[in-house]
């Protein structure tokens, strides 16, 4: 029987505001090591599915589970803390802090001294290609540099997963492909496995399995 | 980089913000220490009148509200002194005259008997102390000369009367040291008080008892009906003007609270407002909403203390600008000790707790993507 690092069951979300329903009943299984990439017109459903499994918000109804352990009865901070990285669109970079500090955010909730943090946040920014710019403040790097410290602090923990809203989204076509790039090789290094939200068809040809979302519901995988 | 670090920098990125909160803060701050300063050193000049003359018992009429307004007939002196445990006594004048052309109101003007207790502790600094006989002479307080432009064998109009400085004194008290000193038959005439006193001072024979005292001024008050007869300490603590001053310091620090606690509250209600997006993305990132907590409170904390510092250095200014200053002078004695410090500290973390409480529980129970999508 396959081993499915995480899986989706009848995933429904309905937001109250408007009596939005974004996800219908979606089920979704996604294999450790593989890289996934969702896709859709906006409004599909697809960055709440994101989210949901990622546990950054709680379906109306259905099950995500990790590792075959569902979510709901995780430490749910803990999870997102030590299990995932998250990459978004716009960066979501802190603007006060250099690209080292914006490294070692996630790395508050581990148990590493402030020493190993710092040494760690140094390595992760030399594999993204950014050791000489490591004391910037993240608003004096370019886009693709900022992606590039987004992607270091999503691995600042060691997850086993990488979440990515429409990663390349901000970027030109240049920093596009070496951000695709880097992810490839740092998912091969780390063993990581990849879920990737994007409107790219160059994103999705990145990935190992595209899925396709309409109104709610997965319609083509 | 450290948790306290980020703070930091939280604080140092938005410097307009950071300066007005604590310049606000800091102006609350400073009045409280101020205004507590004054208070504290006008009870500690006070305090220092009566032991330096080894005065242990005032005796001044009973319900009145302003000891100043105490007034007895001097001749009850002699029955006081029969009571037993007496081991001298004074009467004493006070009253207060003003010296417009040099800009002083309420300087305290005080009748005594040549050669009485009251003349302990007094420092002749230049020309002689009051005798037996003396007419129309005054000695001068340090700071009263001082302030006038007086010196000894000039002649000094007091309540449109002339009077020659014979004597310029000082003791430990700011108050005597502001005022001057007469011989108490002058200063009854002039005020048409003849032969009133405000009160007695007596000293005991067993001045160190405090249980002793209060029960000869029971035995005074029942020979003498009509006074009331208290330790020195308790007669202070009872004194309208450092009830007033204690008052005006305890409801400055109220209204510095109200208004400090709602500046802190809206400089953290828009810092948590502006920041929904970074709050959201630490929640995504798996920070613990106690850790959320401890990050806005960290910055309200972390804006008390700059508070705290600043406003002590305004306090600081502001008393020595106080002393400088003419129409302070002589009157208030401000002190700045360690414990008014101290009510500093405590001010800047109530007022940190009270202004960052609710929006670091607010920012702490954002949900991340609604956080989020605030960008």
């Amino acid at each position: 029987m396959t081993e499915f690092i995480l899986r989706g069951e009848a995933l429904t979300r309905t937001f109250p505001d408007g009596d939005v329903r974004a996800l219908r009943g979606v089920s979704i299984q996604v294999q450790a090591g593989e890289s996934l990439a969702i896709m859709g017109a906006s409004g599909s459903g697809k960055t709440t599915l994101l989210h949901l499994l990622g546990g950054l918000d709680r379906p109306t109804s259905g099950e995500v589970f990790f590792e075959g352990k569902p979510l709901a009865g995780l430490n749910i901070d803990a999870f997102r803390a030590r299990q995932l990285g998250f990459v978004f669109q716009s960066f979501h970079l802190i603007g006060t802090l250099s690209a080292v500090e914006n490294v070692q955010i996630p790395m508050f909730e581990s148990d590493l001294s402030r020493k190993a943090r710092e040494n760690r946040a140094l390595s992760l920014l030399d594999d993204v290609g950014l050791a000489h710019r490591v004391n910037q403040r993240t608003t004096r790097l370019s886009v693709g540099e900022r992606q590039r410290v987004a992607i270091a602090r999503a691995l600042a923990n060691q997850p086993k997963l990488i979440l990515a809203d429409e990663p390349t989204g901000n970027l030109d076509s240049q920093n596009q492909a070496e951000v695709l790039t880097l992810l490839a090789r740092l998912r091969q290094q780390h063993g990581l496995t990849l879920i990737m939200v994007t409107h790219s068809p160059e994103v999705a040809a990145s990935a190992d399995r595209v899925i396709i979302m309409k109104d709610g519901l997965i319609v083509n995988t | 980089m450290r948790f306290s670090t980020y703070i930091l920098r939280n604080m140092l990125g938005r410097r307009a913000r950071t300066t007005l909160t604590v310049l606000g803060l800091a102006v609350g701050i400073a009045a409280v220490m101020v205004l507590t300063g004054i208070a504290w050193g006008f009870e500690r000049s006070f305090q220092a009148i009566y032991p330096a003359k080894g005065v242990d018992l005032i005796v001044v009429r009973a319900g009145i509200g302003n000891q100043l307004s105490s007034n007895l007939n001097v001749n009850i002196g002699e029955t006081i002194r029969g009571v037993s445990g007496v081991l001298d006594l004074a009467p004493s004048l006070m009253d207060t005259v003003s010296f417009e052309d040099a800009n002083l109101v309420a300087v305290l003007a005080s009748g005594w008997v040549p050669e009485s207790i009251l003349f302990r502790g007094l420092r002749i600094l230049d020309g002689r102390t009051l005798k037996t006989g003396d007419g129309r002479v005054t000695l001068l307080g340090r700071v009263l000369a001082l302030n006038l432009g007086k010196k000894m064998g000039d002649m000094l109009s007091v309540a449109g009367e002339t009077f020659e400085v014979v004597g310029i004194f000082e003791t430990e008290s700011l108050f005597e040291n502001g005022g001057l000193i007469m011989p108490i038959q002058e200063l009854q005439k002039m005020m048409g008080r003849g032969g009133q006193v405000t009160g007695f001072v007596v000293a005991a024979v067993n001045s160190g008892d405090a249980e002793s005292l209060r029960a000869l001024g029971k035995r005074i008050e029942a020979k003498v009906p009509g006074v009331a007869a208290l330790p020195t300490r308790e007669y202070i603590a009872a004194d309208l003007q450092i009830r007033l001053s204690k008052s005006m310091a305890w409801a400055t620090m109220a209204v510095a609270l109200v208004l400090g606690s709602v500046g802190m509250l809206n400089t953290m209600v828009m810092a948590v407002f502006e920041r929904t997006g970074e709050i959201g993305l630490l929640r995504a990132l798996g920070w613990r909403r106690s850790r959320i907590l401890a990050l806005i409170l960290g910055e309200a904390i972390g804006l008390g203390l700059l508070g705290v510092v600043v406003g002590s250095a305004f306090a600081w200014i502001g008393i020595r600008l106080l002393l400088l200053s003419p129409n302070a002078r002589g009157f208030v004695d401000p002190q700045l000790p360690p414990s008014i410090y101290g009510i500093g500290l405590v001010m800047g973390a109530v007022l940190s707790l009270l202004g960052g409480l609710y929006p670091a529980i607010r920012a702490a129970s954002l949900e991340p993507t609604e956080a989020l999508r605030h960008d």
